[in-house]
């Protein structure tokens, strides 16, 4: 049994964790669900004696089963956590390629457990226990994946790798730090499905670190929410779904974004397959091939041409919001910057019927340019209309009332006119974003997984103000996400992609009731 | 709407910083001074004086004509610094230029300039300074150019990359999208972006280029004797190095001073950072 | 393979360029040799008969064809300095001969002082928890780095030479007489090119190893139970010198560089002073062939480090 007992963490002075109580049963999953910056990494660290050396535990003590692994005051005993980590506890991090060597055969990685921790195996013993592991984990191939580097395998085979690696002593706690986060949808679903199996099999006590209360919800037997640095509230999955007690709690299960609540409003409007009716057009694909040059812009590299998104056509209406759903890979980004003409290698015609669309990233922090003020990126827009079309000049001061204005509509105050994007927060930067494509109200805008990098209750926020915009401009929004559920909530219509094509679009609530394709149906039982 | 340059903030005085600092004010006050007056002529030689190790008098000795050494020294570092500002600006601006033009447009004449870019790279520096002044003769304003020549490549490759790292940039397809032409993202988009990573090349320019025109000036290829230049006094004074080895230690040490105050500035303006 | 074939035809074309270059920077530039082989009061005849005798009168192209092919068969043509005797002229391969072996060997040794200093300093750096060492190694490295090599050889020269008397200024042994006594001799000159590059190595390897401490697999490899010792030599020291390879590499330049310089302060008979001498009389044809040989040596030694490299990083190799 494990046991955090009122523990607090210390950088510099400043708590990141206060007074935290958990207690983990043998053989049981406990999922502790928070946004970034609550307190959810640094416990586990803490727990598995691998927080960096600037913390200190300013209170509290850690047990596994009667040993105390750390308590307040006393310095970090190495030797003690060294006997512990690894055969007793093992831990699986959030990104499967940095979190292995890059330089070191994946199966030597995975053996190294067993030379550190079961000394008296022979080498070949050892090998057959891993390449034993590799088939339980799922590694079918698994002598090719003992004999790899980690970048020869796909993201998925990697995580498998590292939790073979974590569970192969048959520890009695098994740490997993966002485990799927870096991984596509289908991928995730199997790796909690492995979880779930090992959990069942070895006995193991879970600490499952996660931001997405679905996935918790799915996986785990109890779940704490911390927020702040704090558990707010801790319980059965079922109770905590059901009926949360604390206001933070019932706010994160309402962010989430759900199927059920969109209902009345997709009914609103009337669409069909063929978007809004009774308006006119903004954009028209048709057959459109774009295509990926392979290699580097060298005089040597021959130049094989291939195509990444194939014979896409479809058209959007004005106003109406097309989600585009499909998974990494799939063509999505290519697709979207041959609309907009960034990507200059395609066949077949895109037509706008609007001028200078824009677009919005999903990288909050690399789509605004670090040297300028937010006051001085709002207006360059419009100081570029007026260069470009002398009809639209406008005096500085009418052109910075109006990014004050865009500034308020976006939901922030003066003060940050003069701030550069290194001070804002995340949500605030894309507030920012959404600002600067705006404010010369563009008809057509492509949003490419513009809530993605957010914390779930920032995403509403954020998805709100889009909606309010396209309300008031009647834009259209191609919206493109990984995240289902996001799409639902967003789209009109939607449209799916896999392999280069588009393989079906429609009406949401279509959609997402009446799948014709195999791979749509498969995609929502995943969601 | 171009701001000012931005150089690195100094949040906290540290010691290199301040250590550096000073350095560099003692070297740029006596080659400043050096410019107008020094304690005794820089050519007045004297047969009585010749030798005369570092005294009172004379603060570091006298060399083989009876020179003061100080006096030397002091118009020695201020051509040193000369012919390095002006050999960093030519090179900077250069590779300003060059840089921003290949790394953002790319193509063939990017191709074609990096692979001469890549050849003057992978030859040792002074060599090709060698080479450029045997072919256009010596003298202070060929050795300006050739040094210039030879440190502009290094200026280009990261002021290049650079701009290939941010020409892709989220932010710099945003303005592509707004409608913001090439001049306007090449100079006040991305390049404001990159000065902080200009400057400490520029630091790192700096150092080489006193260490290359020392040591051309020490091979007798760059500035030429009576003129003082810490170089050519340390090739005057290897020769005397049994009978008056002070007069190779204060040229030497002028310019490990230089560089060395130099470096520790630049080093305190990057822990600062 | 196909790899290793593109870079064989970029050293080939790396040749090429830098001999185009040589070629127009020392034989169509500096106007007429006659003159400055003869002098100007020789009779119009016996200019107009070694200039047939040289060549000049061709085409460019030709010229340079020509000039290439005799390299090529090893015919480095004559210098327009020195001659054997009153009617002989001196071709440069006697003239550079014995003098390149001085040269390399000074690199090489340079090299391997850079390698066997600079590896443990920095990992020991690396590994320095004490404030105080850790201040004071960046400070003696980077007052190691501001010193001239030419100004080192010359304190090499006072301390060990004059001082301590552990060799003997000026006494050159040659390596066709004494192979030991020369490279003992050739020791103090290696040191004076060697320890600003080995500064510079070791806070390279240093601060890489310092980034590699921060990855995810290191912390991976302590959740795993392994000690200090072993995350440092059995995953963090390979990762480090990765990249310290490249960078030895890059510094082959400016180590050649160095040598020539050095080789003036100890009077070495290598080509760094031919060259400087060549240069100083405008002997361009000893100059060209020079230059011609440093690139290729220092381009070989990038071709091998590249090839290196990609036997030793999986992730190059395999790609």
């Amino acid at each position: 049994m494990i046991k955090i007992e009122n523990l607090s963490v210390a950088f510099d002075g400043a708590e990141v964790v206060k007074n935290v109580n958990l207690e983990i049963a043998d053989g049981e999953i406990l999922g502790v669900v928070g946004e970034s910056g609550s307190g959810k990494s640094v416990t586990a660290l803490t727990l598995m004696g691998l927080v960096s050396k600037e913390a200190a535990v300013t209170s509290g003590r850690i047990f596994y089963d009667d040993v105390v692994l750390a308590s307040a005051g006393r310095p970090r005993d190495m030797a003690l956590y060294r006997a512990y980590q690894g055969s007793r506890m093992s831990m699986v991090f959030q990104e499967p390629m940095t979190s292995l060597n890059p330089t070191k055969r994946v199966g030597g990685q995975v053996e190294e457990m067993l030379r550190l921790h079961a000394s008296d195996l022979t080498g070949e013993q050892r090998k057959e226990r891993v390449l034993e592991t590799f088939l339980k984990v799922g590694l079918k191939d698994a002598k090719r994946v003992y004999d790899s580097y980690p970048h020869q395998l796909s993201g998925g085979m990697r995580q498998r790798a590292m939790i073979a690696m974590a569970v192969i002593l048959h520890p009695g706690l098994v740490v997993a730090d966002e485990p799927t986060t870096a991984l596509d949808v289908s991928v995730q679903n199997q790796i909690i499905a492995l979880l779930r199996e090992i959990n069942k099999e070895q006995k193991n006590s879970m600490l499952f670190i996660t931001h997405d209360l679905n996935l918790a919800r799915r996986l785990c037997h109890r779940v704490a929410v911390m927020k702040d640095g704090r558990v707010v509230e801790s319980g059965n999955v079922e109770e905590i779904f059901e009926s949360p007690k604390e206001a933070y709690t019932k706010r994160l299960i309402e962010a989430v974004p759900s199927r059920i609540k969109k209902e009345e409003k997709a009914k609103q409007r009337n669409v069909t397959a063929e978007g809004v009716k009774a308006e006119e057009n903004i954009l028209e694909v048709k057959d459109l091939n774009v295509f990926y040059k392979e290699g580097s812009n060298s005089l040597f590299s021959g130049k094989k041409k291939k195509p990444v998104v194939s014979e896409a056509s479809f058209i959007m209406k004005r106003g109406e919001t097309l989600g585009l759903v499909g998974e990494s890979g799939c063509g999505k980004t290519s697709l979207s910057k041959a609309i907009l003409g960034i990507n200059k290698d395609i066949e077949g015609s895109v037509i706008h019927y609007s001028t200078r669309p824009q677009m919005i990233f999903q990288d909050p922090y690399s789509s605004l340019n670090p040297s300028k003020t937010i006051g001085w990126l709002l207006q360059e827009p419009l100081r570029v209309q007026s260069l470009a079309d002398k009809t639209k000049a406008m005096t500085d001061k009418d052109r910075e009332a109006a990014a004050y204005d865009m500034l308020h509509r976006v939901g922030m105050e003066d003060k940050y006119f003069y701030r550069r994007p290194s001070q804002l927060s995340g949500g605030q930067r894309q507030r920012i974003s959404i600002g600067q494509a705006l404010i010369t109200r563009p008809g057509f805008v492509i949003a490419d997984e513009p809530v993605s990098a957010l914390d779930v209750t920032i995403q509403a926020q954020i998805m709100e103000l889009m909606r309010s915009f396209q309300e008031e401009m009647k834009l259209s929004f191609l919206f493109i996400s990984h995240d289902i559920n996001v799409v639902y909530q967003m789209s009109d219509r939607i449209m799916v992609m896999k392999e280069g094509r588009i393989v079906e679009i429609g009406a949401t609530k279509e959609v997402f009731d009446n799948p014709k394709e195999e791979y749509t149906r498969q995609l929502l039982r995943e969601a | 709407m171009m701001r000012k340059v931005k150089l690195p903030k100094i949040q906290k005085w540290n010691k290199y910083f301040t250590a550096g600092l000073i350095m560099t004010v003692i070297a740029l006050l006596l080659a400043v001074v050096g410019l107008f007056w020094t304690p005794y002529g820089t050519t007045d030689m004297s047969a009585a004086e010749r030798f005369h190790a570092p005294s009172l008098m004379h603060p570091f000795g006298t060399d083989n004509f009876g020179r003061d050494i100080l006096s030397r020294v002091m118009k020695g570092m201020g051509t040193t610094i000369f012919i390095s500002t002006l050999v960093v600006a030519g090179s900077g601006g250069a590779g300003i230029l060059i840089g921003a033009l290949t790394g953002y447009f790319g193509g063939i004449l990017d191709e074609a300039i990096m692979r001469v870019t890549d050849a003057i790279n992978g030859f040792p520096s002074i060599l090709l300074a060698l080479v450029v002044i045997s072919v256009m003769g010596g003298g202070r304003q060929n050795l300006i150019i050739s040094l210039a020549i030879v440190f502009t490549p290094s200026f280009v490759r990261i002021v290049r990359s650079e701009f290939i790292r941010l020409r892709d940039a989220d932010y710099i397809m945003r303005a592509r999208l707004m409608g913001v032409g090439r001049a306007r993202i090449l100079f006040i988009h991305i390049l404001p972006n990159i000065f902080s990573t200009f400057w400490v090349s520029v630091m790192i320019g700096f150092n080489n280029a006193i260490l290359a025109e020392s040591g051309m000036s020490y091979l007798g290829v760059g500035v030429k004797p009576p003129d003082a230049s810490l170089g050519n006094m340390l090739s005057d004074a290897q020769g005397y190095l049994m009978t008056a080895p002070w007069y190779a230690l204060a040229p030497g040490l002028a310019i490990v001073w230089v560089v060395l105050g130099f470096s520790l500035l630049s080093e305190g303006i990057r822990r600062n950072g | 393979m196909k790899y290793l074939a593109k870079k064989i035809i970029t050293l080939i074309m790396t040749l090429f360029l830098v001999s185009v270059a040589a070629f127009v920077a020392f034989q169509i530039i500096p106007g007429d040799v006659v003159t400055s082989i003869l002098g100007t009061e020789a009779t119009p005849e016996r200019e107009e008969q070694l200039r047939e005798e040289l060549g000049l009168n061709d085409p460019p192209v030709k010229r340079y064809v020509s000039w290439v092919g005799d390299v090529l068969k090893g015919d480095l043509g004559v210098s327009y300095r020195y001659s054997k005797n009153m009617n002989e002229m001196m071709p440069v391969t006697e003239l550079i001969g014995d003098k390149l072996p001085v040269t390399l060997w000074l690199a090489a040794i340079a090299v391997i002082l850079i390698i066997v200093a600079a590896i443990p300093l920095g990992v020991f750096w690396a590994k320095s928890k004490s404030h105080a060492m850790d201040a004071f190694m960046g400070v003696f490295t980077q007052a190691a780095m501001a010193i001239p090599s030419f100004f080192l050889g010359i304190i090499v020269t006072y301390l060990f030479g004059i001082v301590f008397k552990v060799f003997a200024p000026g006494g050159y042994v040659s390596y066709q007489d004494n192979f030991p006594g020369f490279l003992g001799y050739l020791f103090f000159p290696a040191l004076s090119v060697a320890i600003p590059k080995i500064a510079m190595t070791a806070r390279f390897l240093r601060n890489s190893m310092l980034t590699e401490m921060k990855a995810d697999y290191v912390r991976t490899a302590y959740s795993k139970g392994c000690s200090d010792r072993r995350v440092m030599y059995g995953h963090v020291l390979r990762n480090a010198m990765m990249p310290v390879i490249t960078f030895l590499g890059m510094i082959i330049a400016e180590i050649v560089a160095g040598s020539i310089v050095v080789e003036q302060v100890f009077g070495l008979p290598g080509i760094g002073r031919l060259l400087i001498s060549s240069i100083s009389t405008r002997d361009f044809p000893v100059v060209e062939i020079l230059i011609l040989y440093i690139t290729f040596v220092v381009i070989f030694v990038y071709f091998l480090v590249d090839i290196l490299y990609r036997v030793i990083d999986p992730r190059i190799s395999n790609r």
